[in-house]
């Protein structure tokens, strides 16, 4: 139980993929401001509570609640879309230049050119990519491929933030620059959820849940 | 041999003397093609993201005959759309028989199956993270396809391409419901087959070397541009 305030309620959450369940979950209360860390052997069902959580897979059965108000399914996901952005562990870079990536989901957001390109480049400046802004993002390594994609979703300042194995496949260098970005996100006031197989100390978390055949453990 | 080489001679002379009958010819096979082609891309389109993304009973199957109806016979087409469109048919009281309208809606038909199974292939090819990540930055679902036809751009480009290759060059269908009526429905496919079977083949010959030199061009087209995008990265 946190002291912090309630954002989504997720119960009696089942889904299954090609008849074989891989989330049977009873109750999970996601709260403003946390930082969790996810925890679980490949296959216990991580990447699908976040993807539900980001509203970009859909359960069999359960009862969302957002806000206080239990929704259907439906009206659910529309909220977490637009509360929510999720991080794929290999994150996909569209075929444009890197500025233009993390501009992507402003553009859907009415902001003048100026204001865009301001925001647009004190979010590069954060991540120390204001050197790579023109180049395609398609040619960056491993590591600065997850910076863009951290920035891209940090941009649109999302309440919740769904990472899921953001260091997987890193070098020591780009895994210690993520690990401070995340971080960062972490204590800017949004929620964020990190599914990984990492330490959990690592992050900081407030707290551990673990996942395990689909089912929460902890 | 020399038979050959006159009417090649004499299909260059019809060619760049700018000959009215064969230039006319050349407009409405282009016309009829590239009208057919725009109505149908769009629907073609939403068809592939269905079959791509979607997630629906049945979709195999659907894709299955998508695929086995990319080798459907333009003559068939031709014959479905005749029985159909013919005074006695359905739909006879359009009076769309023997007009570049029935043309059109044949070419329609036969490029569908095509531009959907290629631009399906192309979406493949492109991961299902590609289309989460637009849509959980904030992409409604029109966006989201916008971004992934500019990731599948080249593929979106030689499916259109390929799309028009089909209609522009078949006979079977265009025949049957356009009657090849010279200024109205004659195309290039059915003047040189009209052409042939009087044994006059200078005109073949003249419209065949343009049907040619419009699938080199728009194959050099896509090339070069793809070309130029490889380069770029």
């Amino acid at each position: 139980m946190s002291n912090l305030p309630e954002f989504i309620t997720i119960q009696n959450v089942q889904k299954y993929i090609s008849n074989r369940m891989v989330l049977d979950i009873d109750e999970l209360v996601v709260y403003q401001s946390e930082c969790v860390v996810v925890h679980g052997p490949n296959g216990s069902g991580k990447s699908t509570l976040l993807k539900i959580l980001a509203g970009l897979m859909t359960p069999d059965s359960g009862v969302a609640t957002t806000n206080g108000v239990v929704r259907p399914w439906r009206q659910a996901i529309r909220e977490f879309r637009a509360n929510a952005v999720y991080l794929h562990q290999t994150p996909y870079l569209f075929d444009r230049s890197v500025e233009d990536n993390i501009a992507y989901g402003l553009r859907f957001r009415n902001r003048s050119q100026s204001v865009l390109f301001s925001e647009v480049q004190s979010a590069m400046e954060w991540a120390g990519l204001s050197h790579l802004a023109k180049r395609n993002a398609r040619d960056l390594s491993g590591g600065e491929k997850q910076r863009v994609a951290l920035t891209r979703a940090r941009i649109l300042e999302p309440k919740l933030l769904l990472l899921d194995e953001p260091t997987a496949a890193m070098d020591r260098k780009s895994r210690k620059q993520t690990f401070s970005l995340i971080r960062d996100l972490a204590s800017g006031g949004n929620a964020v959820y990190i599914a990984t197989h990492e330490a959990a100390d690592l992050y900081q978390p407030d707290r551990v849940i673990q996942l395990d055949y689909g089912k929460l453990v902890v | 041999m020399d038979g050959l080489i006159g009417a090649s001679a004499e299909a260059l002379r019809l060619l760049f003397t700018g000959d009215r009958e064969i230039w006319e010819i050349v407009a409405i096979s282009f016309s009829v093609s590239f009208r057919a082609i725009f109505y149908i891309v769009p629907l073609a389109i939403l068809s592939a993201f269905a079959l791509a993304y979607g997630n629906f009973p049945g979709r195999r199957v659907l894709i299955t005959i998508v695929n086995a109806l990319v080798a459907l016979p333009a003559v068939v087409v031709g014959l479905l759309l005749y029985m159909l469109l013919s005074s006695s048919g359905p739909f006879g009281g359009w009076r769309l028989l023997f007009t570049q309208g029935a043309m059109i809606i044949g070419q329609m038909i036969l490029a569908f199956p095509l531009l959907v199974a290629m631009i399906h292939v192309s979406l493949q090819g492109v991961d299902l993270s590609a289309w989460q990540t637009a849509r959980t930055l904030g992409a409604s679902i029109f966006r989201a396809m916008f971004t992934i036809m500019r990731e599948v751009r080249f593929g979106l480009i030689a499916a259109i391409v390929a799309g028009f290759g089909r209609v522009v060059s078949e006979v079977g269908c265009s025949i049957m419901v356009g009657g090849n009526i010279l200024h109205h429905t004659r195309n290039i496919p059915t003047a040189i087959a009209l052409e042939t079977s009087k044994g006059e083949f200078e005109q073949g010959i003249a419209l065949g070397a343009v049907l040619i030199t419009l699938a080199l061009a728009l194959n050099f087209a896509v090339a070069t541009v793809r070309g130029r995008d490889m380069a770029r990265h």
